[in-house]
């Protein structure tokens, strides 16, 4: 069949370039999308038969207390996550500079890029361990006693999003030193020749460069605040008494231990809802910072 | 008072020794033009002017003040980077009063000051765009612009012309003297480009791995290069070379010896700085190689097949293979030697003929590459 490959390949080699993707993001992303949307109008305890139900596990997921408390927590999550990409910013252009050991300094910021999510999560869990945890022992130092922070409901979606923060703002460092490293030599030139320094050089001439990677790291931030789940199954399970819930979570619980499939897909259907909205945002944002820069 | 004064300012790299004890004394008003093979350390040498790049050691002196320990933005400099740096999210406006911003001038003398530098660059229309809506040369503009609003002492020009097409170099070069003559300001501009060099400059400052060769007004570069890197850097077709060895020395001057060529005599060489049997090298002009219609007893000349055949209207260029006689160092990478015709020549590939030069047109170089024949008349200007 070579005549065959000769005159189709123009059309043929990028398809079969991009088959295994689209196969597998079809299957895994869109069919299950789709399918969670199916579920959400059922009754199901995942092995039986399906029962439609229509939107009645929307109209409870409405009145349910549960699902505001996650809401809130997620709200939460993304105010504490936002303060990532300034600090995060703050920390790049401090080991940024070209000062003896700062490379050593700089490799210490990566240390929790490494580290699992969840190895992050049990690390935090022993920190605020109120018998021998360094919260203790800081408490300890002035005679005073920690507050069992992951045990108090008031506490603990803030303790958990705080332990996540540090990762976040790991993460939006690299991409501002990334940004750093590519930023226009000349153009800094130009700004010093103009007598910008300090505080206007940074507002001026550095900042508007970073714009980009600024949109990236905030729109990543967002994300990850949006998606939390595995801090939360590591630190609290959601507990006490489902105060530090979160929606992903609050799906994962509904659907693993509830068996009830069917409301846990509701809750998905709503998290996706949100996300979409986020990246519609998002993508405008890019593509309008695309054209601007054309 | 001078204007841009350097003492022995040195400048190493890790390991590597890029500015080598430049002395150099730039007056008020001068149109001063830095040129140099790329490395030779001249854009390294007008950012030092900048305070863009630091020094190990020497000094930089502006209008009287020694500003080598200061910032660039309080050197009373200001600087067209080749790549033009403007600030993309800026306006052309925003671009051209930054400077005087950041010196927190009142609005009004930022807005006059942005408005005489439009009008003189022909950029009114365009103030309220981004750079990127700009053409090349409008963006070169508004570059220049940026620096006219500071009326700065000194203008630092960093190759400004190198990523415009032939044409609008041209018409920018043609501008940018005017300005000169406008504004009447020290200008000090760095350039690969030898055209610019010859016809910009009021002087022109030749840099070779991180040494200044010569200092001189053009013409008088042309005309009594010091040495053999200046001789051959400048003009173009480039200068032939020949290596030869010296055979005799006396009170008259010098006779030489080379391949393919009859013995040369070489009049007014001091003599104390060569001896027989030293390797020296002859450098003639392609314009001072004519085409004799026979070998002349009295005259250098030697034969030679034509290679190639360059056309350019009003000059026609002949690239000659005279075996066993071979051109040194050429622009070709051949032995050929380049012959400059000013007229249209009938000459083809191919043609055998005969090719001379007076003595008194070729320069000869010692074997530490100085200069050894006298000083050429200058043309007047």
């Amino acid at each position: 069949m070579p005549g065959f490959w000769r005159r189709n390949r123009h059309w043929l080699t990028p398809a079969l370039f991009l088959a295994p993707g689209l196969i597998l993001f079809s299957l895994v992303i869109l069919a299950a999308s789709v399918e969670t949307v199916w579920i959400s109008l059922h009754e199901w305890d995942g092995i039986g038969a399906k029962t439609w139900v229509g939107l009645a596990n929307y109209a409870e997921l409405a009145d349910d207390p549960q699902f505001y408390v996650s809401l809130k927590n997620n709200v939460i999550w993304l105010l504490i996550f936002m303060l990532a990409p300034p600090i995060g910013l703050a920390l790049a252009l401090i080991v940024n500079q070209q000062i003896g050991g700062m490379r050593i300094l700089k490799s210490l910021f990566f240390v929790p890029l490494v580290l699992a999510t969840v190895t992050v999560g049990v690390v935090f869990g022993w920190v605020y361990d109120p018998t021998y945890g360094l919260l203790q022992l800081i408490f300890g130092l002035f005679g005073g006693t920690a507050p069992a922070l992951l045990s108090d409901e008031n506490f603990a979606t803030f303790a958990v999003a705080a332990a996540a923060l540090w990762p976040q703002i790991a993460f939006c460092m690299v991409l501002f030193l990334a940004g750093l490293n590519n930023l226009n030599e000349d153009l800094i030139g130009a700004g010093r020749v103009d007598g910008a320094r300090g505080w206007r050089m940074l507002r001026h001439v550095v900042l508007p460069q970073l714009s980009q990677v600024g949109f990236i790291a905030i729109a990543v931030t967002v994300i990850g605040a949006l998606r939390s789940f595995d801090m939360v199954a590591v630190m609290t399970t959601g507990g006490p008494y489902g105060s530090s819930t979160v929606l992903a979570y609050q799906m994962y619980e509904e659907s693993i231990f509830s068996y009830r499939f069917g409301y846990g897909a509701a809750i998905a259907t709503v998290l996706f809802v949100i996300m979409i909205s986020f990246i519609a945002w998002y993508l405008h944002g890019l593509i309008k910072a695309e054209r601007s820069n054309a | 008072m001078s204007s841009v004064e350097l003492r022995k300012v040195d400048k190493h790299y890790a390991g590597y020794h890029a500015l080598k004890a430049i002395d150099l004394t730039i007056e008020k008003g001068e149109f001063v033009v830095m040129v140099g093979p790329s490395g030779c350390g001249k854009s390294t040498l007008l950012k030092t002017i900048a305070g863009l790049e630091t020094i190990n050691s020497g000094q930089v002196v502006i209008n009287g003040r020694d500003v080598t320990k200061e910032e660039p933005g309080d050197r009373g400099i200001a600087m067209v980077f080749q790549s033009y740096a403007l600030y993309p999210h800026m306006t052309v406006a925003e671009n051209m009063g930054f400077g005087l911003r950041m010196a927190n001038r009142p609005k009004a003398e930022i807005d006059a000051a942005v408005k005489r530098a439009a009008q003189i660059l022909r950029l009114e229309e365009q103030l309220d765009k981004r750079p990127k809506q700009l053409s090349g040369g409008q963006r070169q503009r508004v570059a220049i612009g940026r620096a006219i609003t500071r009326s700065p002492e000194v203008f630092l020009f960093d190759e400004p012309l190198s990523n415009l097409d032939a044409a609008l170099r041209t018409q920018m070069r043609v501008e940018l003297s005017g300005l000169h003559a406008q504004l009447g300001s020290t200008m000090v501009y760095v350039t690969h480009d030898q055209i610019e060099a010859m016809t910009m400059a009021d002087r022109i400052v030749v840099l070779n791995k991180g040494r200044v060769e010569q200092v001189g007004s053009p013409l008088e570069l042309y005309a009594n290069p010091a040495n053999i890197f200046v001789a051959g850097f400048l003009g173009a077709p480039r200068m032939n070379f020949i290596e030869a060895q010296i055979e005799t020395v006396n009170a008259a001057g010098v006779t030489l010896t080379a391949t393919g060529i009859p013995a040369l005599a070489f009049g007014g060489i001091d003599a104390g700085g060569v001896s027989p049997g030293d390797a020296v090298t002859v450098g003639i002009r392609p314009e001072h190689l004519r085409v004799l219609e026979r070998a002349n007893p009295g005259q250098a000349s030697f034969p030679g097949q034509v290679r190639l055949v360059e056309h350019l209207g009003r000059e026609t260029v002949l690239y000659l293979d005279a075996s066993p006689l071979q051109a040194t160092n050429s622009d070709s990478g051949t032995g050929n030697f380049t012959v400059q015709l000013n007229k249209v020549s009938p000459i083809n590939i191919g043609a055998q003929l005969t090719a001379g030069f007076e003595t008194a047109d070729a320069y000869l170089f010692g074997p530490d590459g100085r200069t050894l024949t006298p000083r050429k008349p200058v043309p007047a200007t």
